[in-house]
């Protein structure tokens, strides 16, 4: 660590972390509700759990790009930040308004809560992941721009690098495009049409600008490989997400009333989507392979690599299996999109934060990597958390698949509830694989504190 | 173009074509890697990045068509388990040969055969 | 990756490529807004209907329902329940009334919202005036949704 603001970023990854188990522990509340569908009836209504855990999901990602930001612009900047006070202020911002957000959608009821914070003022709530009081939607904008003030003028007053300016070029965006959430037209078409300008536009559009230069930060520093070529890499990477998966979110567009011709342009544009996150597992392993040293920290070699795959798999494999529109007729709001859904989320945007958390905060720590009992656990941990992962994603393809023929492709179709009857025992297994994710993620959490041969010592050995 | 350079040229040609035959070309990306394979000598290279190509794309050429054709003729076209089975291996078994031939790729681009020399590096 | 492609053409392609296509994807927008009236059923577009939408925003339905196929998965699809329920909007307001407060033992519930009559019309007319959306191929693929 070579600039003192830097460690800011250490409080942003515990708060990241510690919303990240909350949001697990109501993902497995609602895998339970999936079969059981009584529990916790009335008092947490799988609604609420639901936007509990989507919610909790997208501000501890916030909570990982700001951290990752405070952490990698300072250095690339080659300054301190430019107003640490303002990072810490806003952190405490974000954590209580988030903290109270939530606890409103467990304490009262959701119609209570739209009363009690004036939506009818400005009527944003009740749409899917947008589902925060206006109030909320609002501060989450004030810190954001903080945010993005804040970086933007470490960046601006400081050394330029490609990495730098893709990552602010995200956040900004990321900033931007979330202002649409403050409309919600009374034409439900339209209402759809715009919402996918923050959803999509963000996860396939900034998202994977903020992704892959966080992504090349860490492999710069991993694998000692030449600036030069990485950023080339970045530069076609973010290329090819903004070519492909602009227009590409036609592919949202088949069903919700909107002209025909996004059927086609939606198809042949989403369909190119994959080749960005192809091309960031291509870049990843063509930059480990040749690498120029071995880093210490072998679990962020690890999780950089993890983060492509997987990010390939769940974006672009799941993403292209349901994005043609003669499937998607099929398999549109079914399972497959839950499915595609997780593994993309978790494999891109949770495994990217993990990956920069991995590397900096033994740093922000004092020392090079974590030792070798940590790095051994945090290991075991990626291999839990990634393989359940996997299986949660099968298990919900399967599901899905099932569900098509059923309910929408057989001659004899079947109500929703009786197919979903027939699903159980996937949902079981489902939850099986969801509560070993958990334990993997108390195991994540637990390497941080696990004592044992610091690595510096064994690299000098070696040397 | 030196012998070497050449030798690379048609590595890295393999290991892509072999990750097109996955993909974007089937067949025709095979047909590509036999004709590669052909230009090549033995002990060397690029043969060895052609014989990994075609028999990646054999290997999945049997994962994927036959068995999936064999579920599919023994599973019954109308059985909604076949669909489950189908697609859930399909896309994983695929996905899986595709990783491999990325990595493949990569590899190639070093000119070095897949497994990293531990020592000599 | 070879020499000639050098890292300003890929700079390049990203500044190129990325300002092309958002400024095609405003063009497509442009025009999607000027013709959706075509389909997007605003001719009955009435107050009760916008009021309906308030309804089924402020009690977070889609936290469980899919809209038009977007939403949660844990209960049915609503974009056709219009005609699902044999296009009766009393049977709509009938059924979401009629909820058990402690859900069935067992099984999946619908909580009890205890909407106000003119809460019920409104939410049953917003959802028959979604039904008459014209969709693409007129998805959902059948009547289950
Ligand atoms: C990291 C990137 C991605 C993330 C985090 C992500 C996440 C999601 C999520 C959460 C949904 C469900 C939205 C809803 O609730 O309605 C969704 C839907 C969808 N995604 Fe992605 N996605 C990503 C990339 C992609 C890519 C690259 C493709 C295409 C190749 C794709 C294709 C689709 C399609 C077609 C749907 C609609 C599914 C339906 O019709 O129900 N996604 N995505
Ligand atoms: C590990 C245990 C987990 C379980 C059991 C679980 C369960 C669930 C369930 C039941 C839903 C609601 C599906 C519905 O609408 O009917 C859901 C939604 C969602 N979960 Fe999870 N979840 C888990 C982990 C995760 C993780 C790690 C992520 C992110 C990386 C995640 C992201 C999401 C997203 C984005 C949605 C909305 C999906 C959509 O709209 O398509 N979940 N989850
Ligand atoms: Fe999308």
């Amino acid at each position: 660590m070579k600039y003192e603001s830097q460690g800011i970023a250490k409080m942003y990854f515990i708060a990241a972390i510690a919303l990240f188990v909350g949001q697990i522990l109501f993902g497995v509340t609602m895998g339970l509700q999936y079969v059981m569908g009584d529990f916790l009836f009335p008092e947490i209504p799988f609604n609420a759990a639901r936007m509990v855990h989507t919610n909790l999901l997208i501000v501890w990602l916030l909570f990982g790009f700001m951290g990752s930001a405070y952490f990698l612009v300072p250095e690339e900047a080659e300054r301190e930040l430019y107003a640490p006070w303002l990072a810490k202020l806003m952190f405490w911002i974000f954590l209580v308004a988030g903290g109270l957000t939530i606890l409103g959608y467990l304490l009262v009821p959701y119609a209570r809560l739209a009363e009690l914070t004036m939506n009818d003022l400005l009527p944003t709530m009740g749409r899917e992941f947008l589902e925060q009081p206006t109030i909320t939607k609002i501060g989450i904008v004030i810190v954001a721009l903080a945010f993005v003030f804040n970086i933007g003028m470490t960046v601006l007053t400081g050394r330029k690098t490609v990495i730098n300016l893709v990552l602010l070029t995200g956040l900004v965006g990321l900033a931007v495009f979330f202002l649409f959430s403050f409309y919600n037209p009374d034409n439900l078409v339209l209402d759809k049409y715009f919402w996918w300008f923050v959803v999509h536009l963000w996860v396939e559009g900034v998202w994977e600008l903020i992704m892959a230069s966080l992504l090349a930060y860490v492999l710069i520093k991993v694998t000692g490989v030449d600036r030069e070529v990485i950023e080339k890499w970045l530069y076609i990477i973010i290329a090819m997400a903004l070519i492909s998966g602009l227009v590409g979110m036609g592919h949202h567009f088949f069903w919700i009333g909107a002209p025909a011709y996004w059927q086609w342009l939606g198809s042949v544009f989403s369909a190119l989507e994959p080749i960005p996150f192809f091309m960031m597992t291509l870049f990843a392993f063509s930059v480990v392979n040749k690498r120029r040293r071995d880093h210490p920290n072998k679990a962020a070699v690890l999780w950089a690599l993890g983060t492509a795959v997987m990010a390939f798999l769940g974006a672009g494999v799941w993403g292209f299996l349901h994005t043609l529109a003669p499937i998607n007729y099929y398999t549109h709001g079914t399972q497959i999109t839950a499915a595609h859904g997780h593994m993309a989320f978790y494999g891109a945007y949770v495994m990217v934060v993990l990956t920069m958390i991995s590397y900096s905060m033994p740093l922000m720590r004092g020392k090079k990597a974590a030792n070798v009992t940590a790095q051994k656990l945090e290991i075991r941990s990626f291999w839990m958390m990634t393989l359940s992962m996997v299986a949660i994603t099968l298990l919900l393809t399967a599901a899905g698949t099932m569900q098509v023929y059923l309910q929408r492709y057989s001659a004899e179709p079947l109500p929703f509830m009786i197919v979903q009857d027939k699903l159980a025992i996937f949902y079981w297994l489902r939850e099986v694989a969801g509560l070993i994710f958990l334990s993997g993620l108390f195991l994540y959490i637990y390497s941080f504190f696990a004592k044992g041969k610091e690595v510096e010592f064994i690299a000098e050995q070696a040397e | 173009m030196n012998t070497d350079d050449l030798q690379l040229k048609r590595a890295t040609s393999s290991a892509l074509l072999s990750l097109l035959n996955l993909t974007a070309l089937p067949v025709i990306g095979f047909i590509g890697l036999l004709y590669v394979y052909s230009k090549t000598k033995p002990n060397t290279i690029d043969r060895y990045y052609a014989v990994v190509g075609i028999k990646t794309s054999l290997l999945a050429g049997i994962a994927l068509l036959l068995v999936t054709l064999l579920v599919i003729l023994l599973g019954g076209f109308e059985s909604p388990l076949t669909w489950v089975y189908v697609t859930s291996y399909f896309v994983i078994v695929h996905a899986s040969f595709i990783l491999f031939a990325t990595w493949t790729l990569t590899r190639s681009w070093t000119g070095e055969k897949l497994k990293r020399q531990i020592l000599s590096k | 990756m070879r020499e000639t492609f050098t890292k300003g053409m890929a700079r390049n392609i990203y500044y190129g490529g990325g300002i092309f296509f958002l400024l095609v994807l405003i063009g497509l927008s442009v025009d999607t807004v000027r013709s959706l009236p075509k389909t997007d059923n605003s001719q009955n577009l009435t107050e009760t209907v916008a009021a309906g939408k308030r309804v089924w925003e402020v009690n977070n339905c889609i936290g469980c329902h899919s809209l038009l196929g977007e939403g949660a998965y844990f209960a049915p699809e609503l974009g056709n329940v219009y005609t699902r329920f044999g296009e009766s909007t009393e049977n709509i307001k009938a059924f979401i009334k009629y909820r058990p407060v402690d859900g069935i033992p067992g099984r999946r519930s619908m909580p009890q919202f205890n909407l106000t009559e003119e809460e019920l019309e409104a939410i049953a007319q917003f959802l028959k005036y979604t039904d008459g959306i014209k969709t693409a191929r007129n998805w959902p693929p059948n009547i289950q949704g």
